[in-house]
């Protein structure tokens, strides 16, 4: 599964970090790191993660 | 500026002082930060950004009962171990439980409910072409919000205001002499909290106490008392905060009534509607943090338990971000801090932007060219404010 975050939208709340620690991190200048591949193990956690952020900036990637 | 004793002071204690004053924005002009008489006040958008999210500055409430000589008893326990002023892995693992029950799209679905309450209450007092908008619409509307997002009865709502009111003298400074009275609405408001969780555990819907409830299946997750103060911040954080935030709204379209007509002929603005008076006029006027450690920040030495409070409608109107600040609800705007942020962001955001943007287009078709129309009394600006009466009248429309 591939995540994609809209960095004009993204404001580095941090959120996502909360629900999906392993793949969201936030670095030592304030700023959110991610990781693009995830495993479809996780997808429950990269949902909550769209859901709870505050100015919506997470997506699942469709390939087609 | 070269030290922090040429530094601007506010006294922010002071019931007079004011964020939309000449005094707080020649201080922004001035400097990023002033002084107070509690800790450092953060005055600048660029800089609230950064330290709204800072990681060496945590939620800095925790401390208010006992600094306020309140040490123990039901009011201290419910506030040092409710989410609000909970941090690291105790403060993720109760926001991690609770957040999908707040999720967009369970709220969507609401709001067609919020619609027809809005309609319900302007119908009221349509016709006479006045009213007393805190008592007639902002305080029954925020309040059956919460019935209709809790599942209560939205008849029983007089008795959640006045609970979630009474909660909220915590909050100012009679707390001490208040604390009698706050500790029985509290215990009033948790024994209909652990009622509706039993009723759900007992009877599951598929409403908001359920998800909460189901949530609370597995082993390590939320006990019954942590949902039970989960519900109860809730009802706290959401009521008061929600009747304000309507009633500044219309206070800052008392002053632009052009942009309130066009959001009468344009209710699809009813979301930057929100977003515009929250930026502009925010009933949280600062957010609280305080320094977990020392460290150096824009040439200031921020020592470890220093409060830091991060001015939001200073922030908001800031000419360094914000180049033309006056409210503008056709225009595009970076975002803004009326709900805090980072990792303590307010929970109920999604709620509160569906509810409002609901609200203020009705209320732009139905009362037009709206002014004063009596006496209006206001809480003061420091901390949580908001009108207590905001006598209106207006030019009644279908």
């Amino acid at each position: 599964m591939k995540i994609h975050v809209d960095r004009t939208l993204c404001d580095n709340h941090g959120q996502c970090t909360i629900t999906a620690p392993s793949v969201f991190r936030i670095d030592d200048q304030g700023i959110l790191q991610y990781e693009e591949n995830v495993d479809d193990s996780l997808r429950a956690d990269i949902e909550d993660s769209m859901d709870v952020c505050p100015v919506q900036a997470i997506f699942i990637v469709t390939e087609d | 500026m070269s030290s922090v004793a040429e530094a601007p002071y506010f006294n922010i204690s002071d019931p007079k002082f004011a964020m939309h004053s000449e005094e707080v924005r020649n201080a922004r002009e001035q400097s990023w930060y002033a002084r107070t008489n509690y800790g450092i006040a953060v005055l600048r958008y660029n800089q609230v950004s950064q330290l709204l999210k800072d990681q060496r500055l945590s939620q800095g409430s925790g401390q208010w009962p006992a600094h306020n000589g309140v040490h123990s008893g039901l009011f201290y326990d419910w506030w040092t171990t409710c989410l609000l002023v909970l941090e690291g892995e105790d403060h993720h693992r109760i926001r991690r439980l609770v957040n999908p029950a707040f999720s967009p799209r369970h709220i969507e679905p609401l709001i067609p409910r919020f619609e027809a309450l809005a309609e319900e209450l302007v119908e009221a007092y349509a016709s006479s072409g006045r009213c007393e908008f805190v008592a007639d619409f902002a305080e029954p509307y925020a309040t059956r919000v919460l019935c209709i997002l809790l599942g209560i009865p939205e008849s029983e709502w007089p008795t959640i205001a006045r609970l979630a009111s009474t909660i909220g003298l915590a909050l100012g400074i009679t707390i001490t002499e208040e604390l009698p009275t706050i500790e029985e609405a509290l215990g009033e408001l948790y024994e209909y909290a652990e009622a509706l969780i039993r009723d759900r555990q007992q009877n599951p819907k598929d409403d908001f106490i359920t998800r909460l409830v189901e949530a609370n299946k597995d082993g390590d997750a939320l006990s019954d008392a942590e949902l039970r103060n989960a519900l109860v911040l809730m009802i706290f954080g959401g009521m008061d905060t929600t009747r304000n935030q309507l009633g500044l709204g219309m206070q800052s379209f008392l002053h632009n009534p052009a942009q309130w007509a066009l959001l009468g002929e344009k209710p699809e603005l009813g979301r930057a509607a929100t977003e515009e008076v929250m930026r502009t006029n925010p009933t949280t006027t600062w957010v609280t943090r305080e320094a977990a450690v020392t460290f150096e920040y824009e040439g200031l030495t921020i020592e470890k338990g220093t409060t830091v409070h991060l001015f939001t409608q200073t922030s908001g109107t800031d000419p360094m971000a914000f180049p033309d600040p006056e409210m503008d609800i056709e225009g595009e705007h970076k975002p803004h801090y009326g709900f805090g942020g980072g990792i303590h962001h307010c929970l109920g955001h999604f709620v509160a932007r569906a509810d409002m943007s609901v609200a203020y287009p009705i209320l732009a078709r139905r009362m037009k060219d709206i002014r004063l129309g009596g006496v209006d009394e206001w809480l003061p600006d420091s901390g949580n404010t908001g009108p207590v009466r905001l006598p209106l009248t207006f030019t009644p429309a279908p």
